[in-house]
């Protein structure tokens, strides 16, 4: 191989290694985030953790196909959202066999009417507790929580939440608004039980 | 009083800022006219910052140690 063909390969690697090495700090810089949502589509902290991994580690392998410029968090919870679904999480009943939910302000008339006299709003929110939350999410349904934790937590745009989870748009909003519903009430029931 | 059966139609997506410059007017004008509607509607973007302040947990230090380690040796 003559020196004029080894240079510019040289000076290729060299580019390479270090495009790849941006785009794994870019990607850790972002782990808090990802984590933030990852949290919340499993279970567990265990299986957050572990998905997390396998989650990197596949990004580190695959970071070609990542196009420069476009949305990395976006991109990494694509991949972390497939993971989950290969890693054979449990198939849920169908979003049409769904109960019917109450209306969206069912939680703020639940817990108005329980309380004891005229309450503000701030007042009615404080009766909720951090744990009724977090129990109340891992309760809402697979389908209609990842769009939840992703729009709602994650802050995600309706459009990433499409691209991420590979539904069309219609899909993540007839989603979100039902999952919010089913949160609203499952909050409602933790508050304050479901009778009155 | 209004029909507040609609205003629970937009009130979501109104918080999420996806109604047209005309559907949001309209819901601003309705809120500023209706108690009922704006008691929910400050309830609900309250709940929004309590929901996603109650769920956050932080990476544990050591997952974030475990990542750092998954990158490629640099030669």
């Amino acid at each position: 191989m003559s020196e004029t063909t080894r240079e510019p390969d040289a000076r290729r690697l060299a580019t390479d290694a270090r495009d790849r090495v941006r785009f794994e700090e870019d990607a850790l810089a972002l782990s808090d985030q990802v984590y933030r949502v990852a949290r919340h589509l499993v279970g567990s902290r265990e299986e957050a953790e572990d998905l997390m991994q396998e989650t990197y580690a596949r990004a580190f392998r695959s970071w070609r196909s990542f196009t420069p410029g476009t949305n990395l968090r976006a991109w990494l919870l694509r991949i972390l959202t497939n993971l989950n679904i290969d890693r054979g999480r449990k198939l849920q009943r169908t979003p049409d066999q769904q109960p019917l939910e109450e209306g969206d302000y069912f939680l703020y008339n639940r817990l108005e009417e329980t309380s004891d006299g005229p309450s503000d709003e701030d007042r009615v929110v404080q009766r909720l507790s951090q744990n009724d939350v977090v129990t109340a999410l891992s309760e809402v349904p697979h389908d209609f929580r990842d769009v939840v934790v992703l729009v709602d937590i994650g802050d995600f745009t309706y459009a990433d939440a499409a691209q991420i989870l590979d539904i069309p748009i219609g899909t993540v909003m007839s989603r979100l608004h039902r999952g919010r519903r089913i949160l609203k009430q499952a909050m409602a029931e933790s508050a304050v039980g479901s009778e009155s | 009083m209004c029909n507040c059966d609609e205003c629970e139609q937009w009130m979501q997506p109104y918080m999420d800022r996806v109604l047209t410059d005309a559907e949001r007017a309209e819901a601003e004008t309705h809120l500023d006219d209706c108690a009922y509607c704006r008691k929910r509607y400050r309830f609900e973007a309250h709940l929004r910052r309590f929901v996603r302040q109650a769920v956050l947990e932080p990476m544990p230090i050591e997952l974030k140690q475990k990542l750092a380690d998954l990158r490629t040796p640099l030669q």
